[in-house]
């Protein structure tokens, strides 16, 4: 029997975080985690978090993960990795695997944070290798260097799907289209945005009805669906794909709580079976704690701070610092919580269909069934303002709680306001500097910054790039709109590429005048050539 | 097929452990060690990892983080192994699994006609 104050299990964002906070009180925290590597998901995560501060926001995911791993390393915390907890028995006794031994560990408190699993569907075919997870994809290109296929269909609009389709494109796979039974994008608008303005068309109302392929998949065909999810028969679309990306949500890995006999409930809006905890985690067991996605399913950022708040807890319980210390420490996380926890997409509004954003602004019903902002929607947001002059154009168009973009302004031009979740407004009579760091800050690739020279005719679009190659200054294509249809030639001007706009590069394209609030995103090569690639026209309906 | 890229946008360049060779069903592949067995099966095209015992169906990767064993295979004469899981080394010996042997169905007909599942 092996002897510690604190086991944690899982070293992912919640649980590395409350090791870290518990370790900082004097405890000795032991994490155990069954992955050869620390960091559960983060490391998997290349896009640039959402937030403020606080929650790391504009930094991305893996380097949150270095972040973590560093701190815990020097605090002495003891990572156990290829370690599977199999057990959790009485008097919170935990019985781990390391290859082909057991042994058995015993603590005073334990936090439990194993995360989640993969939601999957099925159709005709959903076993032919080839149909994979959204998390399968992402380990293979954003751990091991290889693409998971060459053309790909995501199902799936949540941010997983919608993060991944961008993942797949960064890593060069053809994306061939995003599906969703649900009639609206369920994911924030921006992440869906950023993958339509590349040229995915998104196909909502509309689901796979089978995969094909004898010993892998050689194609898909996906219908629509009526509001009861029935297909509907003459509407069939055939896409040829060596690989179907499947992202339908995440279900907690609870099964350990059940074992130690901890109250657990059904509860659909935190994604299936949780432990029942009071405001810092605990469970029905004193002493034993949850956090992060298996106490219900959010986002890295609020599991980080609930595996805080449990680490502060459990250092309580063990009286390795006084109630009054803890509660000064939860109150500031509880804070930053609440923040993440406001907005269109907060857990409490999950499933409801919401019309207006915060300021009474109709949100934009082009977003929700196609994934961009339809051009004659775009004027009514607060961060899109017109005049003649270098100036952001802020497309973020839905209540996100998220606002890097209004530190990043070294003239502050941008205001998101006293509440996190307003959308960004562009200050009149602002000196915008042409700077970029708004551009390269924000995390849904949701600003621009427009140069208009009316009496030149033409009007510089500068535009966050994250893929390769990066073209070259002076570079010829085509410009396309928010919708990945080809609008206008257009020629880089500009490329640059700085530490501070870490990773992403600000590509500047020159276009007529009149596209100036149209082109959105930069293709190389000629406009026929892209009209022919783009994948939506190599949809064809299937004759049945 | 899983074909590898060197440069990532964000990632910049791949690292990657000491090129090795292993065999998959006796023929000879070259992957990086420490990889997973599947990633290097994957980036040497191959996509069928098993066949399952009662209908013979392909399986291959499904989750690629050890949660729904689709991708287990005879690793060193050991069946069921998880190749998303289990790192690659050199002259390692990778095979098909035919429900839960590397012997494939069409050899046992014998066994099939009988009515037994393996």
């Amino acid at each position: 029997m092996n002897r510690t104050d604190i086991i944690v299990v899982g070293a992912g964002p919640a649980g590395m975080s409350a090791a870290i906070e518990a370790a900082k009180r004097g405890a000795h925290v032991t994490v155990f985690d069954e992955n050869s590597r620390p960091g559960g998901q983060l490391f998997k995560q290349i896009h640039k978090f959402f937030g403020s501060k606080e929650h790391h926001a504009k930094i991305r995911g893996f380097v949150i993960g270095e972040e973590l791993m560093e701190e815990a390393a020097r605090l002495g915390v003891d990572v156990r990795l290829d370690s599977t907890v199999i057990g959790l028995y009485q008097d919170k006794e935990v019985v781990v695997r390391e290859g082909e031994e057991v042994s058995h560990h015993k603590a005073d408190a334990i936090v439990i944070a194993t995360g989640a699993a993969e939601n999957m569907v099925t159709f005709e075919g959903w076993t032919l290798p080839g149909v994979i997870g959204a998390g399968a994809a992402q380990t293979m290109m954003n751990l091991h260097g290889v693409r998971p296929g060459e053309r790909v269909l995501m199902l799936g609009t949540g941010n997983v799907g919608l993060v991944v389709s961008y993942q797949l494109k960064q890593a060069g796979c053809d994306v061939v289209a995003l599906v969703d039974a649900a009639p609206r994008v369920g994911g924030y608008g921006v992440h869906a945005a950023k993958v339509a303005r590349t040229g995915v068309p998104f196909y909502l109302s509309h689901t796979i009805k089978r995969a094909e392929g004898t010993d892998h998949v050689t194609g898909v065909t996906i219908a629509q669906v009526d509001s009861h999810f029935q297909f509907v028969p003459g509407t069939e679309k055939h896409f040829d794909v060596d690989t179907i990306c499947v992202a339908v949500g995440l279900s907690p890995m609870s099964q350990l709580f059940k074992m130690d006999g901890c109250k657990v409930v059904d509860d659909r809006k935190k994604g299936g079976q949780v432990p029942v905890v009071d405001d810092l985690g605990e469970t029905s067991t004193p002493g034993i704690f949850a956090a992060g996605d298996v106490s219900g399913i959010e986002e890295a950022s609020s599991a980080m701070i609930e595996g805080r708040i449990a680490g502060l807890a459990a250092a309580e319980y063990l009286g390795f610092i006084d109630k009054d210390e803890m509660d000064k420490a939860v109150v500031a996380n509880d804070a930053a919580l609440d923040g993440l926890r406001q907005g269109m997409f907060a857990p409490k509004n999950r499933g409801k269909l919401v019309t207006t954003t915060e300021e009474g602004i109709p949100v934009s019903q082009s977003l929700l069934e196609h994934g961009y902002v339809a051009d004659d929607e775009i004027a009514r947001f607060p961060g899109v303002t017109r005049r003649v002059g270098i100036h952001p154009v802020i497309e973020c168009t839905q209540n996100i709680p998220c606002n890097p973009c209004q530190d990043a302004c070294p003239k502050h031009c941008i205001k998101v306001g006293d509440h996190i979740t307003q959308l960004p407004a562009v200050e009149a009579n602002s000196a915008c500097i042409g700077c970029g760091m708004c551009v390269a800050s924000c995390p849904g690739q949701a600003i621009f910054l427009v140069d208009e020279k009316d009496e030149e005719g033409f009007a510089d679009v500068t535009l966050p790039y994250e893929f390769l190659p990066v073209p070259a200054k002076g570079e010829r294509g085509v410009a396309l709109g928010r919708d990945g249809s080809p609008v206008c030639e257009a020629e880089v001007v500009s490329v640059r590429q700085t530490r501070a706009f870490d990773h992403t590069a600000l590509l500047t394209m020159r276009v007529p005048a009149d596209m100036a609030m149209r082109a959105r995103f930069f293709r190389a090569g000629s406009a026929g050539a892209a009209a022919n690639e783009t994948s939506a026209a190599a949809a064809t309906a299937a004759a049945e | 097929m899983g074909t590898r890229f060197d440069e990532h946008p964000i990632l910049g360049t791949t690292e990657r452990g000491r090129l090795v060779s292993f065999t998959y069903d006796g023929k000879t592949l070259q992957g990086y060690e420490g990889e997973p067995v599947a990633v290097a099966l994957s980036a040497a095209g191959v996509k069928v990892h098993r066949y399952t015992a009662k209908r013979h169906e392909p399986r291959g990767i499904f989750c690629a983080i050890g949660r729904c064993t689709d991708c287990v295979m005879v690793v060193d004469g050991v069946p069921n192994v998880r190749t998303c899981m289990t790192p690659l080394v050199e002259g390692m010996r990778v095979q098909t699994q035919y429900g839960a042997t590397a012997t494939p169905f069409d050899d046992i007909v014998t066994a099939d006609e009988k009515g037994g599942t393996r």
